[in-house]
Parts: C-alpha cells; structure tokens; sequence
C-alpha cells in the first residue's frame, strides 16, 4: 500500500516519559511537555485558500506545517479562522501540485494529455520567443486572462505594459454587477468594496450571499447583531449556512429581488418616509433633468451654459433662482417642475423617482406573487427599516469637518445596513437589481453613516473612478491607460469606427457598455469563432476554464480542441500558469507551474482591492513559511517571479533602464522601488527610507522586514473624525488624496438618477450626440435596459424560453469549506464533501413524484445532466440548488478515476450557456449576460426535472479520466500526517488497576 | 474542575472551521495522527474529533435550519470509560477530562459502541481509538501564550459559537452562558451528564414597524419641499 | 450494528463450548450414568475447549491493534469485557484439571469435583460477562435488557445440549434419553426466549432524534451528515439491512436454530441429531448476526433515524 507518513522524524522529537517530570498539575497527574516548541517556528502571511486573505500564524516544524491558526491581531480575521483555512496543511501536501514546467508532446493531441518535463529555463524562452512576435506585430493576440486572482495591480498592469487590451480577471464572470452598480451609485459597492457596520447596525438585510469574499468578517458580524439582538433579515431562495441564523427568512423566488426593493421603495416613499436631509446633501436627488421626451438631450442634466461638467443646476428655494448643485450653503428643491430660461421642461431627479416608483405596478399586492413574498411582508419589511432608520437613530458626538469645510459636530448614523451578492450579481438583471438595492439604502441615508454601509479605504472613489478602458495599441507599445476603466459615454466604448468591438472579449462594446471588468467567460469562444478576430496565445492564471469557471463546460472543451481546416489549432497556443492538476493544465500548450500559498511572497496591495477595514486602511503580504527547493523534485517559480522576468525579458518601458538593462532583481526588489505616481507603490505601509510613512512615502528598502516584524500586515487608521461620510468628509478626502485613491477633494456626489446610462440610453434611442449603434439589439439593448433609475427586468433567458416548460430556477451556493475547484484535492476538505447533490423542495418534489435520493435528469435549454436529489424544506418552491463546483473531471487534482467528485458529483455548469437561447432573432448567440455590465448570468438558468430510469444512477455527463502527469506518483491511500511524534499522555498501571469509575 | 465546551447553535452557521482545526491540531497533538483513508480515491473516510450535522426542525413553511457540531461531551458518567477493558479510556480526577491512552488501546471499538454522541472514531491506520481531547495539549502547555490556552475549535470559530471553560465555576463563561441562556444537554435520557452544553437559538430579534396612516396614499404632489442648505 | 464476522462466531462459538462444559460437568458430577465414561467427558470436554479457544481467538480477529489485547485483563473493576476476558483465562486451568482429572481416573475424585465445580461457575460467568457487554450497553435498546443476558445463558445451554447429547450419542452408539429430553426442553426454552426478545424490541421505545438534538417540539429532519462517505460511525452503526431480509433471516434463523432441531431431536438417530446440533450452530449464527444487524445504535439518531 502506497502510504503517506509525511514529516514523521525518523528519531522521536522526545520520549514521552521523559516529559512527565516536567510539570505538576494542581496535585494530579503530571502532564508532559507536549511540544518541544524550541524545534518549532512561528511565521506570519496570508491565507489564499479564498479571496477573503485572512492573517495566519504558522507553525513550521522540519519545513512541515504543524498548525495554521488565525493572526489574532489581524484587522480581516481578528484570529478566527474558516474550515479552508484550517486544511492548509492538506493544500500543501496535495499530491496534485504541479512540480515541473510541462509542454505538451509534440505530435501529440490538445487535451490528451500527453506532456514531456522542460526546464525553466527552456519554458520561459518558448514563452519570451513567442510573446516578443506578438508584441512586435499585433499585441492584441496575446489574450491574458486571469481567474481568482489576488494580483490583479500587477497582472493589469504587465498587460498595460505589453500593450494588449485583451486582459482581464475573473470579475466579469464572478460580480462585475455589484462593482459597477455600486461604482457607478456611490463609488464604493458590495462585494469587497465595503461592509455593513457590525458594531452598530440595528437592522442587516443580506440579499443572496452564501458566503462570499469577506468569509470570517461576515460570520464575526453576525455574531456581534445577534449578541446585540439586532434583527437579520436574510433573503434567498434557500436557508443554509448565515440564512439558517436569521431572524427572518425571505424565501425569494430567484431573479426577483430588484421588484422586492423597489416595491419596498414603493412603500417609503407612499408613507414619505425618505432622508430629505442626506438626499439634499449628498445625493444627486435634486439635481435638474432635462425633460424632453424624444429629443436630444432628454434625460440629460441641465447645466449652466458653461457646458462644465460640474455646473449641473438646481432650482435654489431660497433665492428662488437656478443655481450650481455642487455649491455648499444653496437650498435645493427636492421636488419640482421647473422651467429654463430657454423653456426646456426640467423636473428634479426625486420627482421623476417619485412618479417612477409611486406606479402601482409596484405595490406590495401587484408584485407579490412573482417575488413569492407576500404584500403584507414587504410592507413590512419596509416599514421596519423605515422605523430603524427614523426612530433608532444613532448618533455619535465626534466633531467632522464637511467638504465645504463646514465643521459638523456628530455623524448621524440610520443604522439599517444591508449586503448582496451573486444571488443578485449573478443574474442578468443584477446590475439594476443591486442600483435599486443602493437605491433603498441612500433614500434611508444609510450611506457610510454609523449603523449603515460602510465604504473601505481606498473606496468611496469619485462616481464612476476615472480610469478610462485603453483603446489603442501599437507593437512595441504600452497602453495609454489600463486595459479595464469606467466609460461614461459612449465615446469610451472600445469599438472601431464601424463599430465593432476591438476586445477579444467584447467588453466595451454595444454588447457589453458598462463591462467594467471584461467578459472572461466569452474568450475562448470568441476567439475560436474569430469573432472579433484569431488571437495567437492564450495566457491563463489562476483559472479553471475548461472546467467550473466556464459556462457550457463540454462544449468549451470542444472549443479548446478545436482545429483549422489546415490542423491548426484555433487557439494556437495556450499557456496556463497553475499550482495544481487542473482541468485546465491538461489543456495547456504550455504550464508553468506555480508554488502554493505558503511558498512565495506577494502582495495584497493598495494598487488593487486591497484588505482594508471600513476604519482601516490596510494592506498585506505573503511570506514564504516553507521552503519549496527542500521539497524533493518540485521546481516550482511564484507567477509573480515570472511575470516580472517575463517583463524584464520583454524590455517592459517600466521594469527597463535606460541604458537598457533590466530595472528590477525580482519581485522582492519590483514591490519595493516600483512607484506608480511619487511616493506611491504596491505597498503602502512602512514608506519612507526609514519605515516611518505611511501610505505615500519614498521606497524603503527594508519593506518586506518591516511586514514581517508587523506579522504580515499594514494597518492606517482613520481618525474618529475621517471615518464616516467619506463622500463629503473633508479630512477623509485629503488623507485619500495624499494617498493617491482619489484624484481630488471634491465631494463624492451619490447618483441616484445616473446620467452615464441615460448617454447610452439616448444611443439606443439615437438620441445621443456621438457614437451610436446600428443594429437593432444594440438599439434595443441600450434603450431598454441603461434605465437611469433601477428597474426590474425579466432575466433575459426566462424571457427567451418557455417558463412553463422549465419550471425551475437552478442556482449554486458556495460550500464554506470548499473554494470552487481548489478544495477537492484537499484530503480533510472532500471528506466532508465529495459528492454534491441537487437539492429542492420537498413540497415541489413530492408533487413531482420524485423521491428523496434518486437520481434525476435535469435539463435546460442547453443541456442535460444527470443528478442525485435531496429533499429539503428550507427551499422556495420554484427554486433547484446545488453547492457550487465540486463535480470534477476523473484523474485531475491527483484523484483516483473512481473518486466521487467524479461519478456522482457533478457541475451546473453544463447546463448554462454562454449565448442566450436561440430563439431565431438577432440575439441568438449574443452573450448570456447583464446587459449593461456583462456580468455572466449563471443563475438565470430554468431547468425542468425528470425522474432517470431505474439503475441510471452515478452523474452524467462523464469524461475520459485525465492522464497522470509525467513522473507523478500515485495518489497515496492512506494518510497519516503528523509533523511529530505524538506525545501521549500515558495512564499509569496502577490507576488503570486501582481507580473505580463510578 | 470540570472542563468542557459550550456551543451557541443561535449562531453556528455550520462552517466547519472547528472540526477542521481539530483535525489539525490534533493530527499533531497528543493522540495524533488522525489518519485518512483512501485520502483521494473513493468514499475517503478519516477519523475526526468533531463533525457538523445540520437539521431541519419542522415541516415548512415553519421550518428552522440548525448546524449541530458533535464531538466528546466529557460526560460525568462516562460509559466509554468504564466500559473499557484495557484502561486505554479514563477521565481525569482533576478536569474531567475524558482521555484514551493511545498506547494502551486494542482498537476493541467497544467504548465506541457505549457513546451515544458519536464522538469516538477508529482510527483507521492506527487501530487505536481517537477522540477529543478538550486539546488538553493546548490548555495546559504553558509554553503557549495565555490567550491560546485554548481548544483549537474555539479558537477558531469565525461565529465564536464555542465556549470553553469550568463548569464547575459558576462564575465562569461557560457557567454564565449555560443559566442565562438555558443550555441543554444532548439526549439527557441516557443518564450519562454530559458536561458539554448546546444554547438553544434565541427566540427571534422584533422590530416595531413604522406607524403610518395607511389609508393615505402618497402622490408625487403630495410632497413638500424643505429647505435644507447642502 | 454492523455484524462484524468474527464477533458472530466468537459468540455462538464460545457460548456452544461453554454450554457443553457446564452441562457436561453438571451432568457428570451430578452422577449420571452416561457421562461417567471417561471418553464421553474427554471428547466432550476437548470439544468445548477447542470452541472456546477457536471462539477466543477468532475473537481478537476483531481488534484493530490486537498488539495491546493482553491489557484487557486489566480493567475487571469496570468493565465486562475485561472481566469476560479474566473470566474466560480463569476457566483455562480449572478445566484442565478438571479433564485430566477426569482421564487420571474414571472415579469421581475431589480433585475433579472441585475443579469441575469452579469450571462450571466460570464458564457460566464468561458467558454472562459477554451477555453483560452487550446488556449494559445504554445506548442500545435491543441489548440493554436483562433478556440479552437470558438470551446469551440459554442459548449457549442450549447449543451446548445439543452438542453434549450428540457427542455421547456418537461415542456410546445410542443418545441417553435424558440428554435428549434435556436438549428438547433447552431448544423450547430457547425459542421461547428468543420470542420473547423479538416481540419485546418490536415495541418503539427510547431515545429519539428530537431527545438527541434537542429540540422536542417538532419534526427534525437530518440536511447534512457533515460527510458524504461513510465514516467509522456510520460503517459501525448505521448498518441497514431490508426489512423483509430481516423478516426471512428471522424465521431461517427461528427454523434453523429451533424447529428442525426440535424435530431431528425427536428422531433417535445420532447422525439426525449431529445435524440438528451443526444446524443449531448455524441457525444460532443467523441469531447473531440479527441480534446485530437489529441492534439499532442511538447514534443513528444523529444521522437521521428518527427513532431507535
Ligand atoms: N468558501 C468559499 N468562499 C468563497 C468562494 C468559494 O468558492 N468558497 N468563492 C468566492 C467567490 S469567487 C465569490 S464570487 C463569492 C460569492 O459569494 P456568494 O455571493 O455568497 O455566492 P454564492 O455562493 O453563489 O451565493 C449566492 C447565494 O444567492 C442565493 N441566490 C441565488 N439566486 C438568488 C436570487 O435571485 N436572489 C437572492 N436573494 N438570492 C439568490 C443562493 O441561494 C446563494 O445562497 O464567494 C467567494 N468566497
Ligand atoms: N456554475 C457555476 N459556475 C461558476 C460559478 C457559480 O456560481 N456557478 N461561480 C463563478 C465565479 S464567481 C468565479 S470567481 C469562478 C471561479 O473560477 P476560477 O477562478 O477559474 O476557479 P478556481 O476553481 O478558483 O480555479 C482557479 C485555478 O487556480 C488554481 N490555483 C490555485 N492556487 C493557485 C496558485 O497559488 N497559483 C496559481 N497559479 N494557480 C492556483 C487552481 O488550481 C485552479 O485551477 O467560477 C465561476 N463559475
Ligand atoms: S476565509 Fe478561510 S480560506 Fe479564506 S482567507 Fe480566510 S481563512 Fe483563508
Ligand atoms: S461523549 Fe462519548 S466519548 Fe465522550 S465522555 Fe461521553 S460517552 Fe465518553
Ligand atoms: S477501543 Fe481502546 S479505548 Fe476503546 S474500549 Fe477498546 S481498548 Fe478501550
Ligand atoms: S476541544 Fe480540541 S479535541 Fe475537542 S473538539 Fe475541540 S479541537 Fe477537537
Ligand atoms: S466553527 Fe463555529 S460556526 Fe463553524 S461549525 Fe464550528 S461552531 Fe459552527
Ligand atoms: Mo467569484
């Protein structure tokens, strides 16, 4: 039997009885020395076995993992630590981490397989031969795209740098709805982007999380509420994990969640229960619109003849003249119809939201039955939050000085908060539904006040932040601007002169305006079917795309397959940078294979979506704790060190010299001296050629020391007076600008009513001066869905496809213990989990005839797969479910051909499709996804449910077992880690003998 | 002194970070290794100290969702113990702490058989009988910083739904949360006095809801202007 | 329960030998005419001791670390394993003594007398111990009952009557009529006893999955086991056999072990009664193996069963 022993000494640490003498308990039994701590190190980083980067303390004994625990004085972790977190010593031991660079057989097929070791040296001049022709002739045909990627400051910028347009991360198909939608609302979000105040809230409502990226903080805040008594409301279509903890449970039909907020909206503003005061202040409620239905213009902001930017009018009560919005002290009216000089009709951006949301097709009664609450519930609701919001009023005394320079003497907190995330993100209406979500929250000011939604440094940023998507590239040439920005026109879309898309991806096109974060899940069909173009090389990172994180898996695999008449491959080259055997790896051309997470240093910068606290500003490093050369065999290089050889390599204008030689040792030596702006780099703790500045500040050379002495992590805390109302908090603003997070003082004006979408919409209605669409859907896409105001749609495949033939919803949860495809190679995690089930309701099955545990087939308009099924009761009605990405393909992340993952788990993945379903149209094989933002729509799928026959059991489809890769030993068959001896703790024979247990 | 652990199932969400800090802990610890078999392959099937289950009380629409971890109860009459014909099984005079020397075990399964919590798992490679050890390597190992003198599943808990403390401290954590919150015992029917406490889910958070008129219908008209200075 | 093999043979195996040597030596020393044949006792007593050892060992086929089982004499303040195990070791040497005793000379001598006496008291205690094993068992409601140890006692007497008659039926030519009289009334008894326990743990009593959770108001439904293999616990005490399996196993179990016995029983032939005491034997295995597969654990609640 193939056995793993792994760290076991060959000589005892100590022998046990040598230990007894060591101590005395109180009188009793003497206990040992349980660990000899003096053979043990302490050593601080970051997680990475989720997106949530807790701090971690390490406990490293003969370069073997003795224990991960939580960093206590860690701001995201405080010390807890999730089940992910806690296995990392089985990450680390995984037997499908990948040890040499591998390139496909020559001769050999794509996907078979069939690879042959190379050095790195040999690896990386393939990848420089062939990156340094493409960036040469045409630098848009390297495509590289990024998955669950902590790095994207550096991969977006190595991209910039090589001059291609074609990269993005994992956003575009993960929550780019909650981004934009938040961005483009009130310049922070859900998502990563900010957090409810635990400490005060009084009423916290989560719209479709399971688990999300902030994992431990969210599982700390619950605990605080529920200390507290403060009321969780919890609205999903089902109720495991954080919804099994609420206090209410809102059994939401999925898709709907938009309508349940507007129509609670509906019932403020019937009640007029409504923050005057904040909209007034801070929003852009009473801002003057242009009403001129069918005309040019329409819905625009009406602006004092200056045509500036800023000098958007408002009717002032006061002086009973127009007057400049942006001006402190004027007293704007909030409703009203106004006329300008030159009798252009204006009415305030409150009074159309009033009009709009007052409609009754919004009322409690007229939305009920197609959210699957009741009206009486959603009055409710509505009124509880108004009755937080107004009558549990919170204040805190702490003097603030305004934008204006006003000095305030409290921050007034209406402590209702609420969070959302790919229960609404991940629907083709997510965008709209989540703006009407903020929508819900600003109209009760609980914008960054206490009690409310709290921003986190370097956000709030000035609505939308103004980085522009590059457009133009040249060979030899680096970007002008990122590859990904915020457009707020359609001047900005990344199109040529016809029109047609020039990404790879289609973002920024009239498919995808506002795709703020790529389309990742359109690549590799889009570049098979030339469609913009043929791109050359397909650089991967961090993403399983032939597997969980593509839609319509079978099919993609096909894709990746696929040929030229002449053999050629369509994609020519794939490189995959990976740690593991993935399903991917065994499509790459060319794998590179990464360390793991305790092996390498890195950054969890400032530059990116760092791990900042709404009072904190932080950010954070990994440190290697293990020493991957001492780990036979592997040779193994940190994509980080890669990119920046690679950059070196490829003369990159930022990482070169000017007599030409490379600017950078490695990646080390890059964090520390690479400055964006002066002052300003990946890290912003211990600046300053001592270490005494913090967040601007000259390199210091000894950076990485002083993140290691401070346990891994960089903590700015934001005074009393800067940590509430950053949209308009003065001292705030300074600090973010001396910090480089914002480009100016300005205040942060939240837009309710967003004039970026009405540009579009005017597109579509060919209104707009500028670039237009010609093509119907483009027409009817920009007109329908770039609402300036939240509205509610049907999700786009339910109104592509017979509902009553697909009855049900089918969405995914994800396992707390399981990061997507990572885990299952995790031998503690996949005990708990090693086949996934479709669950649904036991009324809905029942009436079905299906049974508890037998297998099903479940089919939408894309596919089919076959299932087993779990009955439950905490499931609404229309609603099927599974946990997310734990089927996998037989033989990859070093499993046997016949582990469970395999035969009986499966993916939903094969029932989604990437285009939405043909319907004979000129949508037919346009993209599956929010409209406005390209947000993937994986849970708009509908699928219908039928019993298999009897003995059809084990999941359907299968594939042919991946092939082992060269040199890999087998799996072992049992485990028995330990990093030392066991030091028992022995029972003398004379109590065994002598004591009588009662 | 009569150690053991509470666990607020108001607050557990069933993420399984203590049974796998357990796991690791202990792989080390005292009675370490657990061991795993068919780790990659087939049914993979290990032994662990403490595993979550989740229940649904009631039919629905009026159905609740609890996570329930279980591990070793420490009970004060603790069956396993007296049923084990090797001595392997004791319980500490001074904690009550329930212990299996692994060096005296036969792996006869029995005391498994004489718990009615589950909480004693064969291990798989070693033939010896593991349990929780209430991290007894942890609590007492004065090498470790006072505030990680803890079970390495409380530690952890990102809900903070375990507490470790004296029962027999009626001024301790563990005590407090007990009578404040009426902590059960697991299936008191079976006499064995568990010592291990479970906090039922408190009773729902109420909030008042606005007091409007209802039968007044807002218009857009209705609305008057306030003169408010930005 | 799950039936683990070599638990089943031990039980049957040792109960049958201790049986046969505590009638014997009853039967001997009480002075009846057929057991005062020194081969009779002899073959007899050899045949008890070789079931007893073979049950013994095959016994400790079940121990995971069986390095350590020579601990298990060490706890008999406690537990009835341990005192199982003294017990059985005990009856080593008196029975011994207690045969070559017996083969030194065909007259009943004091030597014999004494250590067949202590022989007898053993065996029955080792079999009560291992009755008492299952029977204290709390979290098991089919076995903690005093019926398990009843149940233990007379089977074991039984088998070992029936043993007993067939090893002096083959040895002297013809079954003494007493024997067979006594095997008859033991093999009724036996059924009886075994009725009695299978109408007893039909009724529902006990620990329930609202008593092991908590929550005594409402229905509770198991969702999520925490694994989704089988563990330890649920290889150990989850084993499901079907309901009509357990019904047709019952009534095998109840015509194997009892009614063709019975009728063999009644035949004079010794050939027919080495039949029904081999058929016994596996009948009583098929009562093993349901005492078992019956046995429904409380942990079971934990992982769904609503009652046990
Ligand atoms: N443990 C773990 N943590 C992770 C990850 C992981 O794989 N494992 N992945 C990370 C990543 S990449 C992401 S994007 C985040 C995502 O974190 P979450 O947003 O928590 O993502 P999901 O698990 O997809 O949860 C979606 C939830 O929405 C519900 N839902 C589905 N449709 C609707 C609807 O229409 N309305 C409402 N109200 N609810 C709905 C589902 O039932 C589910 O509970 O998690 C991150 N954190
Ligand atoms: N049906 C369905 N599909 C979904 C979703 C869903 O809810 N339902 N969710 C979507 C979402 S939100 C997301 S974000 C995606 C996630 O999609 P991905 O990011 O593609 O998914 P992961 O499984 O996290 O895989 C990333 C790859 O990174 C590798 N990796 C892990 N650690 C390292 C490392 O240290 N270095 C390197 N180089 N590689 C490493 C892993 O081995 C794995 O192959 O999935 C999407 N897919
Ligand atoms: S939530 Fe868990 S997996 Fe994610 S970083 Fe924190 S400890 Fe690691
Ligand atoms: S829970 Fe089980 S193992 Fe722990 S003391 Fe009680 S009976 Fe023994
Ligand atoms: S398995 Fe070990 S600890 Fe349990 S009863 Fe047997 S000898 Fe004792
Ligand atoms: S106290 Fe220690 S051994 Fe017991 S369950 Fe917690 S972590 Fe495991
Ligand atoms: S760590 Fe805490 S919340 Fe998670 S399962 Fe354990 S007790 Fe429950
Ligand atoms: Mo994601």
């Amino acid at each position: 039997m193939n056995t793993l022993k792994t760290g076991m000494p060959l000589t005892d640490v100590y022998d046990p009885s040598e230990g007894l003498q060591s101590r005395q308990q109180s009188g009793s039994q003497p206990l040992p020395q349980f660990e000899d701590h003096d053979g043990q190190q302490t050593k601080y980083t970051t997680c990475y076995m989720c997106a949530c980067r807790c701090g971690i303390k390490v406990t490293v004994e003969n370069n073997q993992v003795r224990f991960i625990q939580g960093n206590p004085d860690h701001p995201v972790n405080k010390g807890v630590l999730c089940a992910k977190g806690n296995a990392g010593i089985m990450k680390q031991n995984s037997p499908a981490k990948l040890s040499k660079p591998l390139r496909r057989k020559p001769g050999s097929e794509r996907g078979a397989g069939e690879f042959e070791e190379i050095s790195w040296d040999e690896a990386l001049d393939v990848l420089e031969k062939r990156l340094s022709h493409i960036r040469a002739t045409d630098p848009k045909k390297l495509a590289y795209f990024t998955g669950r990627d902590q790095m994207q400051a550096l991969t977006g910028m190595w991209a910039s740098q090589f001059g291609t347009i074609n990269w993005a991360a994992h956003g575009g198909f993960c929550s780019v709805n909650m981004a934009a939608a938040g961005l483009y609302t009130m310049g922070h979000a859900f998502w990563e982007f900010g957090d409810p105040d635990w400490d005060n809230t009084k009423y916290f409502m989560m719209w479709g999380v399971a688990e999300d990226h902030a994992s431990n903080p969210i599982k700390l805040g619950i605990k605080k509420l529920k200390e507290r008594g403060a009321k969780f409301v919890a609205v999903n279509p089902v109720r495991t994990g954080y919804q099994a903890v609420a206090d209410e449970w809102i059994a939401i039909r999925p898709g709907t969640d938009g309508l349940l907020a507007l129509s609670m909206i509906h019932v403020l503003l019937k009640h007029q229960l409504v923050d005057d005061e904040f909209l007034i202040r801070y929003t852009n409620a009473p801002q003057l619109v242009v009403n001129t239905p069918g005309q040019k213009g329409d819905g625009l902001f009406y602006r004092r003849a200056s045509e500036d930017e800023d000098a958007v009018q408002v009717w002032d009560l006061q002086n009973e003249t127009f007057g400049d919005a942006n001006v402190a002290d004027i007293t704007p009216a909030l409703f009203g119809e106004f006329k300008a000089p030159d009798g252009t009709p204006l009415r305030t951006v409150m009074s159309i939201l009033v009009e709009k949301y007052q409609d009754d097709q919004y009322a409690p009664e007229n939305v009920a039955e197609e959210v699957g609450v009741s009206a009486a519930d959603i009055e409710r609701l509505a009124l509880e939050i108004a009755h937080v919001a107004f009558k549990e009023t919170i204040t805190l005394d702490v003097e603030w000085t305004d934008w204006a320079g006003r000095k305030q003497t409290q921050f007034v907190g209406r402590p209702v908060s609420m969070h959302a995330m790919r229960g609404i993100s991940a629907h083709s209406n997510g965008f709209q539904t989540c703006r009407a979500i903020h929508l819900l929250q600003i109209l009760l000011g609980t914008i960054d006040c206490p009690g409310g939604h709290l921003a986190k440094p370097p956000f709030p940023k000035h609505i939308p932040p103004g980085i522009k998507p590059a457009k133009e590239m040249a060979p030899n040439t680096p970007l002008k601007s990122p590859p990904l920005g915020f457009p707020t026109c359609p001047e900005d879309l990344v199109i040529d002169a016809d029109g047609k898309p020039l990404r790879i991806d289609k973002a920024y096109s009239w498919d995808a305006p506002i795709a703020n974060h790529g389309l990742m899940h359109m690549v590799i069909k889009n570049a098979v079917m030339g469609d913009p173009y043929k791109i050359d090389t397909l650089m991967l990172f961090m993403a399983n795309m032939a597997w969980n994180s593509s839609m319509n898996t079978a099919e993609t695999m096909e894709m990746l397959r696929a040929k030229e008449d002449n053999g050629d491959y369509k994609i020519p080259f794939i490189v995959c940078s990976d740690a593991f055997h993935s399903e991917t790896v065994n499509f790459a051309d060319l794998v590179l294979p990464d360390t793991t997470y305790l092996e390498r240093f890195d950054t969890i910068s400032m530059l990116d979506r760092p791990i900042s606290e709404p009072h904190a500003a932080c950010d954070s490093v990994r440190i290697p704790v293990i020493d991957h050369n001492q780990t036979s065999g592997r040779d193994v290089r940190s994509w980080q060190e890669v990119m920046i050889e690679m950059a070196g390599r490829l003369n990159f204008p930022a990482f070169t010299k000017q007599d030409g030689s490379r600017k950078y040792k490695g990646y080390k030596d890059f964090i520390i001296n690479f400055e964006k702006e002066p002052g300003i780099g990946f890290l912003a703790g211990y600046r300053g050629s001592n270490g005494e500045k913090s967040l601007r500040g000259e390199p210091n050379p000894r950076q990485w020391e002083a993140y290691e002495e401070n346990h891994g992590f960089f903590e700015h805390h934001l005074e009393p007076s800067q940590r509430y109302y950053r949209h308009a908090n003065r001292d705030y603003l300074e600090l973010a600008k001396e910090a480089g997070w914002v480009g100016s003082t300005n205040q942060i004006v939240i837009e309710l009513y967003s004039e970026t979408l009405q540009r579009f919409r005017l597109a579509g209605q060919g209104l707009y001066e500028g670039p237009m669409p010609s093509e119907p859907q483009h027409k009817e896409r920009l007109s329908t869905y770039f609402d300036p105001l939240p509205f509610h749609y049907v999700p786009l495949e339910e109104q592509r496809i017979n509902t009553a033939e697909y009855p049900f919803h089918a969405v995914n949860q994800r396992p707390m213990f399981m990061y997507h495809s990572w885990d299952s190679q995790n031998a503690w995690l996949r005990q708990i989990m090693s086949q996934n089930f479709l669950f649904m309701s036991r009324v809905a099955a029942e009436q079905q005839g299906i049974k508890d545990e037998s297998w099903v087939w479940v089919e939408s308009h894309n596919g089919r797969i076959r299932v087993q099924v779990k009955l439950m009761e905490g499931c609404n009605n229309s609603t099927v479910w599974t946990w997310n990405a734990i089927g996998k393909q037989a033989g990859a992340w070093g499993l046997k051909k016949d582990a469970n993952e395999s035969q009986q788990g499966f993916l939903m993945n094969h029932l989604i499709s990437e285009s939405l379903p043909q319907k004979g149209d000129n949508l037919d094989g346009i993209t599956n996804s929010d409209p406005v933002t390209g947000q993937a729509a994986w849970y708009d799928v509908r699928v219908k449910i039928t019993p298999a026959a009897d003995g059809d059991t084990g999941s359907w489809p299968n594939f042919e077992a991946i092939k082992p890769l060269p040199g890999a030993e087998p799996s072992p068959e049992m485990i028995s880690y330990s990093s030392h001896k066991n030091v028992n703790l022995l029972r003398s024979l004379k109590d065994i003998l002598t004591r009588g247990e009662k | 002194m009569k150690l053991g652990l509470v666990v607020d199932l108001d607050t557990c969400v069933g993420c399984h970070g203590c049974a796998t800090a357990c796991k690791q802990w202990n792989t080390s610890g005292t009675i370490g290794p657990l061991s795993d078999e068919n780790p990659y392959g087939r049914d993979p099937n290990g032994a662990w100290l403490n595993r979550i289950r989740t229940y649904e009380v009631d039919d629905s629409p009026n159905s609740k969702t609890v996570n329930m971890p279980l591990s070793c109860m420490h009970c004060e009459d603790a069956a396993c113990v007296t049923v084990c014909p090797t001595g392997a099984s004791y319980k500490r005079e001074e904690d009550g702490i329930v212990l299996v020397d692994q060096d005296k075990c036969m792996g006869c399964n029995l005391c498994s058989w004489a718990c009615p919590y589950g909480a004693r798992e064969l291990d798989p490679d070693q033939g010896t009988m593991k349990k929780c050890t209430l991290c007894v390597d942890r609590i007492y190992d004065e090498k470790l910083p006072e505030q990680e003198r803890k079970p390495a599943c409380v530690l952890t808990c990102p809900t903070k739904s375990r507490l470790f403390g004296d029962f027999d401290d009626p001024d301790s954590e563990v005590s407090v949360a007990v009578r404040e919150r009426s902590g059960k015992a697991l299936m008191p029917e079976l006499g064995y006095n568990p010592t291990n406490k479970y906090l039922p889910p408190r009773n729902k958070a109420v909030v008042q809801t606005y007091e409007v008129d209802k039968s007044v219908i807002g218009t857009l008209k209705s609305w008057a202007n306030r003169v408010i200075a930005r | 329960m799950h039936p683990a093999f070599s638990v089943l043979i031990f039980t049957v195996a040792s109960g049958a030998g201790y049986g046969l040597l505590a009638l014997l030596i009853m039967g001997h020393l009480m002075g009846m005419t057929q057991l005062q044949d020194n081969t009779v006792v002899l073959t007899a007593g050899s045949l008890s001791l070789a079931l007893i050892t073979g049950g013994l060992l095959t016994s400790t086929l079940h121990l995971a670390n069986p390095k350590n089982a020579w601990r298990a004499f060490s706890r008999f303040k406690t537990s009835w394993l341990s005192r199982e195990a003294v017990f059985a070791i005990l009856v080593y040497p008196f029975a011994l003594t207690y045969l070559l005793s017996s083969w030194a000379s065909e007259e009943l001598n004091l030597l014999t007398q004494l250590a067949g006496i202590l022989t007898l008291i053993l065996s029955m205690m080792t079999l009560f111990c291992t009755s008492m094993i299952y029977a204290s068992l709390k979290t098991i409601r089919q076995w903690n009952t005093s019926l398990t140890p009843l149940n233990y006692l007379v089977l074991g007497l039984m088998s070992g009557s029936l043993l007993l008659v067939t090893v002096q039926g083959l040895v002297q030519g013809s079954a003494a009529q007493s024997l067979q009289s006594l095997a008859l009334l033991l093999v009724v008894l036996g059924a009886s006893v075994k009725l009695i326990y299978l109408f007893w743990i039909g009724k529902p009593a006990g620990s329930t999955i609202n008593t092991a959770t908590g929550f005594t108001q409402a229905k509770v439904r198991l969702l999520d086991a925490g694994h989704t293999a089988d563990t330890f616990l649920t290889n150990e005490f989850g084993y499901e056999a079907g309901a009509d399996k357990l019904l047709r196993l019952r009534a095998a179990m109840l015509v194997l072990a009892f009614v063709v016995p019975f009728i063999l029983m009644t035949l004079t032939s010794t050939v027919m009664m080495l039949i029904a005491a081999l058929l016994a034997l596996a009948g009583l295995l098929v009562e093993r193996w349901l005492f078992f597969a019956e046995a429904r654990h409380v942990v079971r609640l934990f992982h769904g069963d609503q009652a046990t």
